[in-house]
């Protein structure tokens, strides 16, 4: 009984994988590919004039992708924080206006980015915030935030106050308590907020030029307009870089996360 | 007196982007009020709202949009949940397999409509494995997938990219629920599947609803994907607001904003039952 | 109270890394902003001075981004002349014109002096709207000298932008001119007027289709079929007044509407936009393609994106031909290092290579060029599968006044989609 279960489970997997990977292996075909006729199954004509491009601008790009990691981890960072910060208080806290804040911070999902974006950048200029790497990172964690706040809601309520309560009757202070207690039990949920903050700030198009004016450059600025210009040379290569250098971030975020789960075996509940 | 400061404290940077986020929107509101000064325009007026409203096309385009968000967010929110379930049972929620789930997630929109065409088009690799087959002749003889009018394209672009969202957004809870408290109750006699829909679900049910509410909002506002692998007519929402947006007379631009204030009530009161369904899951829980 | 001291910990965290950030972009902005000159001054300048005004300062050139080759060019070739030359730096910011106007807009509404953008890539109705809302700086484009020495001012296309007078307020940058492209290996026959084509979608059934509008293509594709029927002339002074343009083009409509059956997916939907259709001639979905770049069939070609034997063709009553050009933001932080670098791209030296890098068709003025500069032009192999340029330039159309466009865009959605 238990055998057949594994085998449903292992093709429902299998079936799943297959069909995220297909899609994915049509676009490296399309980084080499000029020409694909109907009805060949091969593409009739291979070029790497998109490859050269990239290697051209290999160092414009490379600039460009060090300064938007560098706001990524930033956002990431800093959404993480205050996303804990809140998760805490609105799920450890009873408090007047609590419902309030609770619909406030999952507002920006409920919003199309350019009516934020057109209405933002007004304000922006007149604080002087328009043009500089602050007032990008502070929009793209207006967007990241409620991913963040969202997840750590989930994870803090999830592993509750008792644990950091027993802390605190065995004689721990409060401060102790949080770093030696919670804080290493929602490590993992900490990272998977990480993560959908600097995805979420790494695709920002519209907002990243909308804010910085074309003097805050990322590597989506680059990316999007090739992405809709119909070269789908250039948009497959462009979006292969996109995700080896997410791939990479997620990777060393997981190891991470392996290092300190073989640390400390992590209970909810 | 401490204890009660605690939670505002807590609270000041959200509170601060909040504030930010909500002068954004209330200047963007304005604008769909007819106010822009730099084009001359000064006077509030709901008259953009009353044009919008009244277009022959509104009512087409609006149905079409609540229905390509709700299939997509529906659908992507019970499959994400049985996959999830699948891959906490099966134990691979780390390493490779959660590896490969994550890449929907981190690819752009924009690229998911362009292998969607490249691979169900009618000159797509579907239609050309048929063909090489020798089960259809001409491009025409393939069903129309995608530019349809039944958005068939938009929902099923949408799904490859939020099934693996649920995923990741659900199974970092699921696995530790169903380990520790999952595996209790099994001790306590209940089959796996029991053990699942009783104990498990009903704990992850908050996330699984959020996760329904974030898709069903983003595929209601958003105008990439329908845009690109939608039909002529109708048009989805997002896509009227993105075209009046794009018109190169500005004046054009209080009619994007007035369809994006549509969509906004429309994802306020998504929102407010969200609210409701959440408060009575938790009362259910309690009880 | 130990609980606040972590909150106010991780807020100075925050606090700290914002403005750890911010000073370094802020000492960049400073150093942007030593090397710009406001425009107060700039007016009375003669060039010689805007030379050396500009000398050593940042331009940036707002403008679409989705053309590798174009990018490529302006990266390789026009800026490190620019920087050679003249030590002025151009950051080129890919934009599309919508959210350049957005920002723009932004910026003037807000107030902002020292704006970002200094040149902008524009025409038509988005000139029109810049112009008409004070958002452009001018009139400049005809102090410059090689704009003297080498545009033709007697073309109406240095006065006017879809009818729209330019007044100085914008420079050409490139020429336009809307042409068909099919396979003759697949379509021997190619037709020279809307009777002939009416008969090669009904022998290509369903594998003929042309970009929704208000896409730029499509919506000059339409157009061009309504010259076809209607003639151009009454166009040209029209009132832009619904009902008297729907009049005027009435049997274009009629013959839109009899074209849909023979239409790729029989005219219910239309690709969302011209590099769809592009792709879909390129992968044999479709047999004709449309293209605003007269000579983009040659790179095509090379490229391999089209096979060898496409054919690059127009009616024989002509096809539309604009100009496309180069503004400058009213609020830009660089004046004279924009009209230094607007100047140069007139240059017959840059004209000539970008013709024979890219093809775009140049907007110098061939009889007012010398023989040695007249020789890098002849000397270009525009390569296969186009019109020659005499014989394309002698069937150019005049676009109709930009307030007509949406109009007709509007009537196409509601009399021809799916009827």
């Amino acid at each position: 009984m238990k055998r057949k279960k594994n085998i449903w489970e292992g093709l429902i997997i299998g079936i799943f994988i297959f069909l995220v990977i297909v899609p994915i292996l049509t676009i490296l075909v399309w980084v080499g590919t000029e020409r694909w006729a109907w009805p060949s199954l091969i593409p009739q004509k291979f070029s790497m004039r998109a490859v050269n491009g990239i290697l051209r601008n290999r160092q414009q790009l490379v600039r460009l992708c060090m300064s938007s990691l560098f706001i990524s981890a930033s956002v990431a960072f800093l959404s993480v924080v205050i996303g804990t910060m809140t998760a805490r208080a609105l799920e450890c806290y009873d408090f007047f206006g609590k419902r309030l804040f609770s619909f406030m911070s999952m507002l920006p999902f409920l919003v199309p980015g350019t009516v934020f974006a057109m209405g933002v950048q007004i304000t922006f200029i007149k604080c002087g915030l328009s043009g500089t790497v602050q007032g990008v990172i502070i929009v793209h964690l207006i967007c990241s935030l409620p991913y963040a706040v969202t997840l750590m809601q989930d994870g803090t309520r999830a592993m509750g106050v008792k644990l950091e309560e027993q802390a605190r009757v065995l004689g721990a202070g409060a401060l102790q308590a949080f770093f030696k207690v919670t804080l290493p039990n929602l490590f993992p949920v900490m990272l998977s907020a990480f993560s959908m903050a600097f995805v979420v700030s790494f695709s920002q198009y519209f907002l990243t030029l909308m804010i910085g004016g074309g003097n805050v450059k990322t590597f989506a600025i680059v990316m999007v307009p090739y992405l809709g210009s119909g070269e789908r040379n250039f948009a497959s290569i462009y979006s292969v870089i996109f995700l080896v250098i997410m791939l990479l971030v997620f990777g060393i975020l997981e190891w991470i996360v392996g290092c300190f789960t073989k640390a400390q075996e992590v209970e909810y509940y | 007196m401490k204890k009660k400061m605690t939670p505002y404290i807590l609270l000041v940077p959200q509170l601060i982007l909040g504030v930010v986020f909500i002068i954004g929107l209330g200047t963007g509101i304005i604008q769909s009020l007819g106010v822009i000064p730099a084009f001359g325009l000064t006077e509030p007026t709901l008259k953009y709202y009353k044009e919008v409203l009244t277009r022959p096309d509104l009512l087409q385009s609006l149905k079409y949009s609540l229905y390509i968000a709700f299939m997509s967010a529906f659908l992507a929110t019970v499959t994400g949940t049985f996959l999830c379930a699948v891959l906490v049972s099966a134990g691979k929620v780390r390493g490779i397999i959660m590896r490969i789930v994550q890449i929907p997630i981190i690819v752009p929109h924009v690229v998911v409509a362009l292998f969607i065409v490249n691979i169900l088009s009618q000159n797509g690799i579907l239609a050309r494995i048929l063909a090489n087959a020798g089960l259809i002749t001409d491009q025409q003889q393939f069903p129309m997938l995608i530019y349809d009018r039944y958005g068939l394209g938009v929902i099923l672009a949408y799904l490859w990219k939020e099934i693996p969202f649920i995923i990741y957004f659900v199974i970092a809870l699921m696995a530790n629920i169903n380990g520790s408290l999952g595996e209790a109750a099994t001790n306590l006699g209940a089959n796996k599947l029991q053990a699942f829909m009783k104990v498990t679900l009903p704990l992850c049910m908050n996330t699984v609803l959020s996760g329904f509410l974030i898709i069903f909002v983003f595929a209601l506002g958003a105008y990439e994907l329908p845009f690109i692998l939608g039909a002529t007519t109708p048009k989805a929402l997002p896509v009227l607001a993105y075209l009046e947006y794009t018109k190169p007379d500005l004046r054009a631009r209080p009619y994007a904003m007035a369809i994006n204030g549509i969509l906004i009530v429309i994802s306020l009161i998504a929102a407010v039952l969200y609210y409701i369904l959440l408060r009575r899951s938790t009362k259910k829980l309690a009880g | 109270m130990k609980k606040r001291i972590a909150a106010l910990l991780l807020s100075t965290v925050m606090a700290f890394s914002l403005t750890a950030c911010g000073n370094s972009a802020k000492t960049e902005k400073a150093d942007n902003k030593e090397t710009k000159q406001t425009t107060e001054t700039v007016e009375d300048m003669s060039f010689d001075e805007m030379v050396d005004a500009a000398k050593g300062t940042t331009v940036t050139f707002y403008g679409w981004g989705g053309d590798d080759s174009l990018n490529d060019w302006l990266d390789n070739y026009y800026a490190p002349r620019l920087k050679e030359k003249y030590d002025i730096t151009l950051e080129r910011v890919p934009m599309d014109i919508d959210a350049i106007l957005s920002q723009l807009s932004g910026e003037i509404s807000a107030d902002k002096k020292d704006g970002d953008i200094d040149m902008i890539w524009i025409n038509g109705e988005n000139f029109k709207t810049c112009k008409e809302n004070n958002m452009l700086y001018g009139p400049f484009a005809e102090e410059l000298p090689n704009f003297q020495s080498y545009i033709d001012t007697d073309d109406e296309e240095t006065n006017a932008d879809f009818c729209f007078p330019i007044e100085g307020y914008e420079a050409p940058y490139g020429k336009a001119q809307l042409v068909m492209i099919a396979d003759t290996a697949v379509t021997p026959d190619l037709p020279t007027n809307t009777d002939e084509f009416m008969e090669f979608c009904k022998a290509n059934k369903g594998k003929v289709t042309y970009p929704e509008l208000p896409d730029f293509t499509g919506s000059a594709f339409v157009r061009n079929v309504i010259y076809d029927i209607c003639g151009y002339e009454q166009f040209m002074d029209m009132e832009a007044d619904k009902e008297t343009v729907k009049a005027a083009i009435e049997p274009a409509l009629e013959y839109l509407r009899e074209l849909n059956p023979y239409l790729w997916n029989e005219g219910k939907t239309f690709p969302k936009d011209s590099t769809a259709l592009t792709n879909m001639y390129s992968d044999g979905e479709v047999v004709m393609d449309i293209s605003y770049g007269a000579y983009s069939t040659a790179t095509n070609i090379e490229n391999g994106t089209y096979t060898e034997t496409s054919q690059s063709f127009q009616f024989d009553k002509g096809t539309i031909g604009n100009t496309n050009y180069i503004a400058i933001a009213a609020n830009s932080g660089n004046v004279a290092g924009a009209q230094v670098a607007i100047n140069e791209m007139l240059d017959p030296e840059v004209q000539a290579d970008r013709f024979a890098e890219i093809r775009t068709i140049p907007v110098v003025d061939y009889n007012k060029l010398n023989d040695t500069q007249k020789e890098a032009f002849d000397k270009v192999e525009i390569g296969k599968g186009v019109i020659p340029q005499d014989e394309l330039l002698s069937k150019r159309l005049p676009e109709m006044p930009s307030a007509l466009v949406p109009i007709i865009e509007e009537i196409w959605a509601e009399e021809v989609v799916g009827k």
